[in-house]
């Protein structure tokens, strides 16, 4: 049989893959969805008060995986603690990332603590059996409910969210510069991916919070506790970012895309990769396309308050965060830097950097998510019945009838 | 002076093994990657040891042969847990202990380095043999695939309709007006370097006489450098799984030989020599005659410098330029037609 050694020839490779395709995704969602949960605290939203234990449970769950992306596709990741113990700080982009990375899981633990305390230390006086010892645990010992601790509670959380939403512009606009960094790719090579990025991530931030709201509230708990001004009020912001995502997007257009405003190798590697090229629909009819279908479901009252259709208009406009993300990580490689013509990619199904990888890191962040709604107490209904259990009587355990 | 590093008193000491400017929680990170080296090759070396009678094909195990291995991707890096003299990368890659740089590199200058490696092409005199490419394979253990050096050809003008020309097609007569030259590429061992500057866990590094090196014990590929090079002189070695590069031949050149590719020129198209010295044969021809460094306008300051080449090099089929009709190395993954 002979060898197949056609993924070998040739000088020029998409080194970077579908995983990196979804490392800025998946930290994109983690900024987007924090800048959310914390709107009510850091900008007065009180409307949004209930959607703040979702937000930090998702972001939580995306930000633990958001490393493992890059992580799985360096060669040798069984050396990531070099990241720590020989970082390449202020110089090295994915040097600081990791230092950016490990304060923000610090920063949503602790936010983490803070915003279920009050609850954790309900359950654990009041449960039986392992979740008593369960949420014990996470209350660190703390015991004392009083209005001047709660009131404490707040103002740490308040701080918390407003170092967070600072953080989620470095951890996210940083990742734009990491690409921005590197003048050998014509196409990354831009002032605009830090903008870019970061707008992007709260567009998808917002849709993944109406998915979440509508997946997890209504899902869960009850259709019928969803509440449609919550909706509207975060269809509508996902409106007013679309906005400013699609300003910066015909920025970004204008400044690629026109041979007289650029310089030649920008034009031609934009010219022969998105007008024409291989990934012509990813871009006018995922990134763009789905963008503005988006938008245009955003104008009408009726279907922003609808759970069924702001899921719809959150999911497209997943599609194209998603599709923006691959237009720019794939698309700057498939220009050659030495050579002719364009690089030829095609995502593997199976192997180290490949859908089967993509689909195992989404699959890790289901469970973490899945964890979290089962051991975080989340749903006031749902304490109440792990407390007492469901007849609303106090559960004692192997109490004899 | 934070890399000036004091030479070591005694030289079987063992902490001067590792002469980096970095802490020594590096060793931390070495004795971890010997322990996943140690494993990796393990069933290697006791496959060596009970197979010394096997016949001359014997490759070290049924994982490196090429018939019997579906991925083979060519030989395995020396075998590191053998006590030959290459399981030491720090003493292979800078045995004088040299100051090394991860950023700032203009402070190179301000120590006046001893030396200061340049490489010169001459393309009046390539011939586009690939003897160097050969060369640089064999001496580098560069798997398949992937490549240290390469000669890539240019050309410029076109093949234009003469009455008095040599080309008879369909009975028109044309004649080639055409100035072909081969330029051979290689990593330019910048003096600013993109690629060592963005490499997160610095296992990349520049000597202080301007040869660009990886630590392949440090490496944790990630593959940022590889996209940072504008030149596609960095690869993923797909043994060794790390980011890999011309090296000058580091290790001959510290013995004072010349690079491989530079012994096996048949044309002398190749000159590598010594910046520093002004009686050098390639600062003679630096003096003597026009060059062009490739990409300047990316301000990476080359330090490979071509004569006999315009510096108006392009890959676009513009026939009023130099540009780029043919590569050997980059077309089995392309859009472009193998002609």
């Amino acid at each position: 049989m002979p060898l197949d050694t056609s993924p070998l020839l040739g000088l020029e490779h998409v080194y970077w893959g579908i995983l990196i395709v979804i490392y800025p995704y998946l930290s994109g969602l983690v900024a987007g969805s924090f800048i959310v949960g914390s709107l009510a605290k850091v900008f007065g939203a009180k409307k949004f008060e209930p959607l703040a234990k979702i937000s930090v449970m998702v972001t939580l769950a995306f930000l633990l995986v958001a490393a493992m992306a890059p992580l799985a596709d360096a060669r040798q990741p069984s050396r990531f603690l070099e990241l720590y113990s020989r970082p390449h700080v202020p110089y090295a982009p994915m040097g600081l990332f990791t230092l950016i990375w490990t304060t923000y899981v610090l920063l949503v633990l602790v936010e983490t603590y803070f915003i279920f305390r009050v609850d954790n230390i309900y359950l654990a006086t009041h449960a039986a059996g392992w979740r008593r010892t369960w949420h014990g645990w996470l209350t660190l010992g703390s015991r004392d409910t009083s209005d001047a601790t709660q009131k404490r509670d707040h103002t740490v959380l308040v701080v918390l969210a407003a170092m967070g939403i600072f953080l989620a512009f470095a951890f996210h606009g940083y990742i734009g510069f990491i690409f921005g960094a590197l003048k050998a790719r014509y196409l990354w090579s831009n002032p605009l991916m830090m903008p870019l990025f970061i707008v992007s991530a709260i567009v998808s931030g917002i849709a993944l919070m109406i998915l979440a709201y509508v997946g997890i509230q209504g899902g869960l708990v009850g259709r019928k506790t969803l509440n449609r001004d919550i909706l509207d009020g975060l269809t509508k912001l996902l409106m007013w970012v679309i906005f400013v995502d699609l300003f910066l997007d015909i920025v970004d257009l204008l400044n690629s895309g026109v041979s007289a405003y650029t310089s030649e190798s920008v034009f031609e590697g934009f010219h022969t990769i998105f007008m024409g090229g291989p990934l012509t629909f990813m871009y006018w009819g995922l990134q763009l396309g789905c963008l503005i279908l988006g938008m245009i479901l955003t104008f009408f009252r009726r279907l922003r308050q609808s759970p069924l259709w702001a899921s719809f208009t959150a999911l497209i406009v997943l599609i194209s965060v998603f599709a923006m993300r691959y237009d720019t990580v794939i698309g700057a490689q498939l220009q050659p830097k030495v050579s002719q013509g364009l690089v030829a990619y095609a995502v593997p199904w199976l192997g180290r950097d490949s859908v089967q990888t993509a689909v195992g890191i989404f699959g890790v962040v289901f469970v973490l998510l899945s964890l979290q709604l089962l051991l975080l107490p989340w749903e006031s209904t749902w304490i109440t019945a792990w407390a007492h259990g469901r007849d609303g009587m106090a559960k004692n355990e192997e109490v004899p009838q | 002076m934070d890399n000036t590093n004091i030479p070591p008193a005694s030289s079987s000491d063992t902490e001067s093994e590792r002469q980096h400017d970095e802490p020594l929680a590096t060793r931390g990170a070495v004795v971890a990657k010997g322990v996943a080296l140690g494993l990796g090759l393990a069933a290697l070396s006791l496959g060596r040891q009970s197979g010394t009678a096997q016949a001359s094909t014997s490759t070290g195990g049924p994982h490196l042969d090429p018939t019997e291995n579906m991925s083979w991707e060519g030989w395995d890096n020396p075998q590191l847990q053998v006590s030959d003299g290459w399981e030491k990368w720090q003493t292979i890659l800078n045995p004088e202990h040299l100051p090394i740089y991860h950023d700032q590199f203009a402070r190179i200058d301000a120590t006046h380095p001893k030396h200061h490696w340049v490489m010169v092409m001459d393309l009046r005199k390539c011939v586009g043999c690939q003897s160097c490419t050969v060369a640089c394979k064999s001496e580098n253990n560069v798997p398949l695939g992937v490549y240290r050096t390469w000669v890539d050809v240019y050309q410029e003008g076109q093949t234009v309709p003469n009455p008095a020309g040599d080309i008879v097609v369909d009975g028109q007569r044309y004649q080639m007006d055409v100035n072909v030259m081969n330029v051979p590429k290689i990593c330019n061992h910048c003096d600013d370097p993109p690629c060592v500057e963005v490499c997160p866990v610095k296992a990349t590094y520049k000597r202080e006489d301007g040869i660009v090196l990886v630590d392949p014990e440090v490496c944790i590929g990630c593959g940022t450098c590889i996209n940072a090079c504008p030149y596609g002189a960095r690869y993923m070695n797909p043994v060794s799984h790390t980011a890999d590069k011309c090296t000058f031949c580091v290790e001959r050149v510290d013995q004072g030989l010349l690079p491989a590719c530079v012994m096996s020129c048949v044309g002398r198209a190749r000159v590598f020599g010594d910046a520093n010295d002004p009686q050098s044969e390639v600062s003679r021809l630096l003096a003597d005659y026009p060059h062009v460094v490739r990409h300047a306008e990316f301000g990476t300051e080359p330090q490979v410098f071509y004569i006999g080449m315009s510096g108006e090099i392009a890959t676009a089929d513009d026939p009023s330029i130099q540009h780029m009709v043919f590569t050997y190395t980059s077309n089995a993954n392309s859009t472009v037609a193998v002609r």
